[in-house]
């Protein structure tokens, strides 16, 4: 059976796709057989990520419509042997989903993979709560910005009472929090919420801390996810988290200003006094 | 909820909401000379007190007895300074009876009678099941409504999620959400909770917003949140 991750976050733009694609990677590298879907019809982004998207002939709303069975809907990346997409479809919109339609999916997936990743689009609505219905766990990615924040805890509560996991009354979804584009130069001039700031509201484990970083672009750009950029701290980061959700135990790190040890003993003292 | 604005430049009247305490005069049996005299020793107790106290009669409890003598009665009741508003409960032809005399028919409330009788057994069932727990955080955009009882939150609230009850509301976790005691409008209830920084709290319809609150005491300790005349209070214990 297949562990089925969910990548959500409600807001748009704060990094789910990157986020998909890296994960996705990351647990393929190490071997588990993995599949990633793009739940984002109608505003297909995954296979450019993955740097897939020549290859796309079949998606998502084919095989749930039984235009193509799903053999010849995967498209095996590039890199790696172990790891295959599922694109989504660019013609229609997320009222081609159906929920008979994505359980058939995923459980025909399950048979043969280790891990199913699941790119949720932005919002609420139907797509959103597709790919998370059948979610095992769920990997919210939230920017440290307040809109983010409140959009990531409307998710947190669709995720504890609108999954199959809730409805059925199993054990819940384990949860995750990974903060994406966080710049502690920032944090420390006040103009972005610090990481305790978000775990006060959202209070659940932390799974990682992905920084702003250039190589984020680089590699949207040129469609390799950022995490195979191994000098990129980015791509450290989430090699980190991956890691972590394997139940390794890493140190967080891009959390502090870098090099900076004058300050930050400076602001040690400060809290100290006061 | 409390004004209704007029449409008219000038407004001349506006229908508001109201609450006032009323007294109910319930009448257990129907003995006259006993009403009379039961009436007078308790008015002489403390006459002051029941000058122009509003009074309302309550049948409920000798709806099975035939009409009442509701001309002397209103006379005893008027000779004693109280203002009678009119009767609640009991028959049609109780009804009736009244209304020849002129008294209004208010829709009865909730009958206290099977309460008082099954009191001493029940209370501490129904207490137990009157209450709603949530332990679990309230993320926003979720709404819980504790009807016709208390609500009690050990988790977080977030900004953006609502809490609703008929009755009080107590919140341990950090509260930043929306509460709302008392939304049937029971002006005795009250919020409690420990750090404040909720959007919007409100009793019985009155309410402050976040702006309202910046205001209010700082400092540790639990916060009691209550209306007293008209204007909600927040203090700390």
């Amino acid at each position: 059976m297949a562990k089925i991750i969910v990548i959500t976050s409600g807001k748009g733009g704060v990094g789910k796709t990157t986020t998909s694609a890296s994960f996705a990677v990351g647990l393929a590298s190490r071997g588990y057989k993995t599949a990633v879907i793009d739940f984002d019809i109608g505003l297909r982004n995954l296979d450019l990520i993955m740097g897939c998207e020549r290859r796309v002939v079949y998606d998502f709303v084919n095989v749930i419509r039984n235009e193509a069975n799903l053999n010849q809907a995967l498209i095996r990346d590039k890199h790696i042997r172990d790891l295959f997409i599922l694109p989504a479809s660019q013609t229609r919109d997320k009222d081609a989903l159906t929920l008979e339609g994505v359980s058939t999916v995923l459980e025909e997936l399950s048979k043969t993979f280790d891990y199913i990743v699941c790119d949720s689009p932005a919002g609420i609505e139907r797509g959103a709560q597709l790919a998370m219905y059948f979610a095992d766990s769920a990997i919210v990615v939230t920017n440290p910005e307040v809109s983010s924040v409140r959009d990531s805890d409307r998710m947190l509560g669709m995720l504890s009472s609108k999954t199959k996991r809730a409805e059925e009354g199993r054990d819940p979804l384990t949860e995750h929090l990974l903060l994406t584009r966080y710049s502690p130069k920032r944090v420390a001039r006040g103009d972005m919420l610090s990481l305790s700031d978000v775990n006060e509201i959202l209070a659940i484990p932390l799974l990682g801390v992905i920084p702003e970083s250039q190589a984020v672009l680089r590699a949207s750009n040129s469609g390799d996810p950022v995490i195979l950029d191994k000098e990129s701290d980015a791509g450290q980061a989430y090699l980190d988290a991956v890691a972590r959700f394997l139940g390794e135990n890493v140190p967080h790190r891009f959390i502090e200003e870098k090099g900076n040890w004058l300050k930050r003993l400076l602001r040690f003292k400060e809290k100290e006094i006061s | 909820m409390i004004t209704s604005s007029a449409r008219v430049e000038k407004a001349c009247l506006q229908f508001k909401a109201s609450f006032l305490p009323i007294t109910v005069l319930q009448i257990t049996c129907y003995d006259w000379e006993g009403i009379e005299q039961q009436l007078l020793d308790t008015v002489h107790n403390a006459p002051p007190f029941f000058i122009n106290l509003p009074v309302i009669i309550d049948l409920d409890k000798i709806k099975t007895l035939g009409t009442l003598n509701f001309i002397k009665l209103k006379e005893i009741l008027l000779t004693n300074k109280m203002t009678l508003i009119g009767i609640r409960g009991g028959s049609d032809e109780q009804h009736l009876a009244a209304a020849m005399v002129g008294l209004p028919i208010l829709i009865a409330g909730k009958s206290s009678a099977p309460e008082a009788v099954q009191q001493p057994k029940q209370k501490e069932d129904s207490a137990v099941r009157l209450t709603k727990l949530v332990t679990t955080p309230i993320r926003s955009g979720m709404q819980v409504y504790a009807k016709e009882s208390d609500l009690i939150v050990t988790a977080a609230v977030s900004q953006g999620a609502e809490l609703l009850a008929d009755g009080n509301i107590h919140i341990y976790g950090p509260l930043r959400g929306r509460v709302l005691a008392g939304v049937q409008g029971n002006l005795q209830s009250r919020i409690f909770c420990r750090a404040l920084d909720a959007e919007l709290v409100s009793i019985a319809g009155y309410y402050l917003t976040k702006e309202d609150m910046l205001q209010s005491p700082t400092g540790d300790g639990m916060r009691q949140i209550y209306l007293e005349n008209e204007q909600i209070r927040i203090e700390i214990l």
